[in-house]
C-alpha cells in the first residue's frame, strides 16, 4: 500500500519534472534570443574547462619572432605585440573572469539579500530594529553616492593588486544593489497572511525568515544575479584594462584590449578587436539568461508566456 | 510655496550627507598603501626629509587630526594640493571637470536623439521590425565594453578613412586654445569668436560623443518604450482614443506621461558618467576629471581623489534638486 503511494508520488514528479522540461524547450523555441543566450553562456563555461584542450598555444608563452602577425591558419585571430597567440590567450580568459565574476556575485548576493532581508523585515517594527534599519540604508546611501569605477580602483589600490581582492572590490560594489532589492521584496511579504500565522504559531524571527520570507522573495534577485554576472566580467575588464586589476600576461579580455591599445592606432587591429568581441557575446549571453529568468521566473508572465505558446499550437 | 517647502527638506540632509560622502572617501583614501612623501620626494630622499615633509603636509598626526586639518581647509574651499601636476586640486578639477561635463553632456543629449523616438515608435508598432530592433539594441548596447567601442571607432575612422581627428585631448594641438573662461571649449571659442577652435573642438568631440552616446541610449531606450507601453494601455489614453482623437495626439499624451520616468533614468546616467565615462577618456587622452581621480588612486595621490569624489557629490545633490524641479514643471500630479 505505502509501496504503491511512494511510487505513484515519485512518477508525479517525474512527470512534472518532465512537463517542466517540455515547458522549457517549447520556450526556447518560441524565443530562440533565450535560447542563444543558454548557449553562449554555456560555450563560455565549456572554453574555460577545456581551455588546454581547445587552445592551440601556450596563452602565456610569448613567440617575438611572429610578433603582430594578422589572423591567418596558423594564427586564427593573429598574435599579439609580444608575440602571444590570441585566440589562445581568449579561450583560457574565461578562467579567470568567470572566477571573479561568479565569486564576486555570489558574495555579493548572499551578503546583500541576508542584510536587505534582515532590514526590511525589522523596519516597521519601531524601537531600535528600526533604528538600526534606517542607519543601514543611510550607509548604503553614502556608499551608492561614489562612482563605482572609482571606488573599486580604490578598494583594489587597498587590498592590493591580487584576484581576492579584486574579488572583494566587485562584491562590495554589488551588494547595495541586492540590499535594496531584497528589502523592498520583504517589506511587501513581511505583511502576508502565512507570515502572520507563522507568527502566531510561535515561530522565531529567524525561522520565519529563512522559511518563509526569503524563499518567496528570491525570484528577482535570481533574474538580477544573470545581468550581474555579465556587468561584473565588463567591470573586471574595465579594472584589467586601466591597470588595476589582473595584471598581464594572464590572460584576460580587458588587459588584452589593453595590451592592444596601442597597435590599433598604427593600424594592427586585431589585439583589440577579438577580445573585445569575446567579451561582448559573452556578457551578452548572460543578459539574455537573466531576460529569460525574469519571465520564468515570474508567475504571471510564465502564464502568459505559456498562453502565447498554446494559441501559436493552434494556428497552423 | 509647496516647491520651497520641498527645497527646503531636501537642504535639510545634504549637510550631513556630504559630511557623510567626506568621512568615508577620507577614511577609504588613507587607507590605500603608499607613502606620499616618498613619492614626492623619489629614491634618494633621507628620512630626515621624509619625515619633514610629512610634517609639513600635516600626514605625521593622528588620523582624526589629519581628518581636522582636512576639514579646516576644506571650509576655506582648499582642497589640498596634487603631487603629481603639484598644482592645486581646486585648480586642477576647474579645468578637468568641465571636460567631463561637456563631453557627458552632449553625449546624453545624443542618446536621447536615438533612444527615444526609438523608444516610442517600438512602444506604440508592437509587431514592427522597429520593435524588433530595439529589443536587440536594448540587449546589445548594455553588453559592449565601451572602451572597447571607442578604440573601434578610432580605428575605423582615424586609422582607416584619416577623417576623425587623432585620439590625444579635446583639441589640435597646432591650433591656439580660446582663452579660459568657463573651461567648457565649446563656450569658451563662442565667447572669443574663434571658429578655428570650435571646429577643432567639435571635431575631437565627436568619437568619445558618439562612443557614450551609443551605449547610454540602451537604457533610455529601455525606460521609454517600457513606459510608453504602459501608458499606451492606460484607461486615461484608452479614454482618448474612444474619443477619437487622431494618433499623434494620443502618442503625444502618452509621451508627456512619460517624461517623468524618462527624466530620472537621464538624472541617473548623468550621475553615473560622472566617474562612468573615465573609460572612455582615457582611450581618448581626454584629460577629464575621472581620468584625474583615477590617476590619483593609482599613484596613491589622495587630495585628486578627494576632490574629485566631493565635486561629484555635489554635482549628483545639484542634479537630483534640478530633477524634482523638472517634476514640478511636468507632473501636474505633484505640483498640486
Amino acid at each position: 500500500m505505502t509501496d504503491i503511494a511512494a511510487g505513484s508520488a515519485e512518477r508525479s514528479r517525474w512527470d512534472t519534472f518532465l512537463h517542466a522540461l517540455r515547458f522549457l524547450f517549447a520556450v526556447l523555441r518560441a524565443r530562440p534570443l533565450f535560447a542563444l543566450g543558454y548557449v553562449i553562456v554555456l560555450l563560455v563555461f565549456v572554453l574555460a574547462i577545456f581551455a588546454p584542450l581547445i587552445a592551440p598555444y601556450e596563452p602565456e608563452v610569448a613567440n617575438p619572432v611572429d610578433f603582430l602577425q594578422g589572423p591567418s591558419w596558423r594564427h586564427l585571430f593573429g598574435t599579439d605585440a609580444t608575440g602571444m597567440d590570441i585566440f589562445s590567450r581568449i579561450v583560457y580568459a574565461p578562467r579567470i573572469d568567470l572566477t571573479i565574476a561568479l565569486a564576486g556575485t555570489m558574495i555579493s548576493a548572499v551578503v546583500g539579500s541576508f542584510v536587505g532581508a534582515v532590514v526590511g523585515y525589522y523596519q516597521e517594527g519601531g524601537g531600535f530594529g528600526s533604528f538600526g534599519a534606517g542607519f543601514v540604508m543611510r550607509a548604503a546611501d553614502v556608499l551608492q553616492a561614489f562612482p563605482v569605477f572609482v571606488f573599486a580602483i580604490a578598494l583594489v589600490a587597498i587590498f592590493g593588486q591580487s584576484l581576492e581582492s579584486i574579488i572583494a572590490a566587485i562584491a562590495f560594489v554589488n551588494t547595495p544593489i541586492y540590499l535594496r532589492l531584497m528589502r523592498s521584496q520583504v517589506l511587501a511579504i513581511r505583511n502576508m497572511r502565512y507570515v502572520e500565522a507563522s507568527y502566531v504559531s510561535g515561530a522565531s524571527d529567524l525561522m520565519i525568515m529563512l522559511r518563509h520570507i526569503i524563499p518567496n522573495s528570491l525570484a528577482p534577485i535570481l533574474a538580477q544575479l544573470s545581468v550581474n554576472i555579465g556587468w561584473s566580467i565588463l567591470l573586471t575588464a574595465a579594472l584589467s584594462f586601466v591597470g588595476a586589476g589582473v595584471v598581464a600576461p594572464t590572460p584576460e579580455w580587458g588587459s588584452m584590449i589593453a595590451m592592444g591599445f596601442q597597435n590599433i592606432i598604427t593600424g594592427q587591429w586585431w589585439p583589440s578587436v577579438f577580445p573585445g568581441i569575446a567579451l561582448a557575446v559573452t556578457v551578452f549571453g548572460f543578459a539574455l539568461v537573466g531576460a529569460s529568468v525574469e519571465v520564468l521566473a515570474d508567475p504571471a508572465r510564465r502564464r502568459a508566456l505559456a498562453g502565447t505558446l498554446r494559441e501559436r499550437k493552434k494556428a497552423p | 510655496m509647496r516647491i520651497l517647502r520641498y527645497i527646503g527638506r531636501r537642504f535639510l540632509f545634504i549637510g550631513p550627507q556630504l559630511f557623510g560622502i567626506i568621512l568615508v572617501s577620507f577614511l577609504l583614501v588613507k587607507l590605500i598603501p603608499g607613502d606620499p612623501a616618498v613619492m614626492m620626494l623619489g629614491p634618494f630622499a633621507t628620512e630626515q626629509q621624509i619625515a619633514m615633509l610629512n610634517t609639513e603636509m600635516g600626514l605625521d598626526g593622528t588620523i582624526i587630526d589629519q581628518f581636522g586639518i582636512y576639514l579646516q581647509n576644506l571650509v576655506q574651499g582648499d582642497l589640498g594640493t596634487s603631487w603629481q601636476t603639484t598644482k592645486p586640486v581646486f585648480d586642477d578639477l576647474a579645468i578637468r571637470f568641465p571636460a567631463t561635463l561637456e563631453l557627458i553632456t552632449l553625449s546624453l543629449l545624443l542618446a536621447l536623439l536615438i533612444g527615444i523616438p526609438l523608444g516610442v515608435a517600438a512602444a506604440y508598432f508592437k509587431r514592427s521590425i522597429v520593435k524588433k530592433f530595439s529589443d536587440y539594441y536594448g540587449l546589445l548596447a548594455g553588453s559592449l565594453p565601451d572602451f572597447w567601442l571607442g578604440l573601434i571607432l578610432i580605428y575605423l575612422f582615424y586609422t582607416v578613412m584619416q577623417v576623425a581627428p587623432p585620439p590625444l585631448g579635446r583639441i589640435d594641438f597646432a591650433v591656439l586654445p580660446p582663452a579660459p573662461v568657463t573651461n567648457f571649449l565649446i563656450i569658451d571659442s563662442l565667447i572669443a569668436g574663434n571658429w578655428q577652435a570650435l571646429w577643432s573642438t567639435l571635431g575631437h568631440l565627436v568619437l568619445p560623443v558618439v562612443t557614450l552616446a551609443v551605449i547610454n541610449a540602451g537604457p533610455i531606450l529601455k525606460m521609454t518604450q517600457a513606459t510608453m507601453e504602459r501608458m499606451l494601455e492606460s484607461d486615461l489614453i484608452r479614454y482618448a482614443e474612444m474619443c477619437g482623437l487622431p494618433k499623434q495626439v494620443v502618442i503625444r499624451k502618452a509621451f508627456r506621461n512619460s517624461l517623468p520616468s524618462i527624466v530620472t533614468i537621464v538624472s541617473v546616467l548623468y550621475g553615473f558618467l560622472i566617474g562612468g565615462a573615465v573609460l572612455v577618456e582615457i582611450v581618448f587622452s581626454w584629460g577629464g576629471a575621472g581620468q584625474y581621480a583615477v590617476q590619483g588612486v593609482l599613484n596613491a595621490d589622495i587630495n585628486p581623489v578627494l576632490g574629485f569624489v566631493l565635486f561629484s557629490a555635489i554635482l549628483s545633490l545639484v542634479i537630483y534638486l534640478v530633477v524634482d524641479l523638472i517634476y514640478f514643471a511636468i507632473d501636474p500630479r505633484i505640483r498640486g
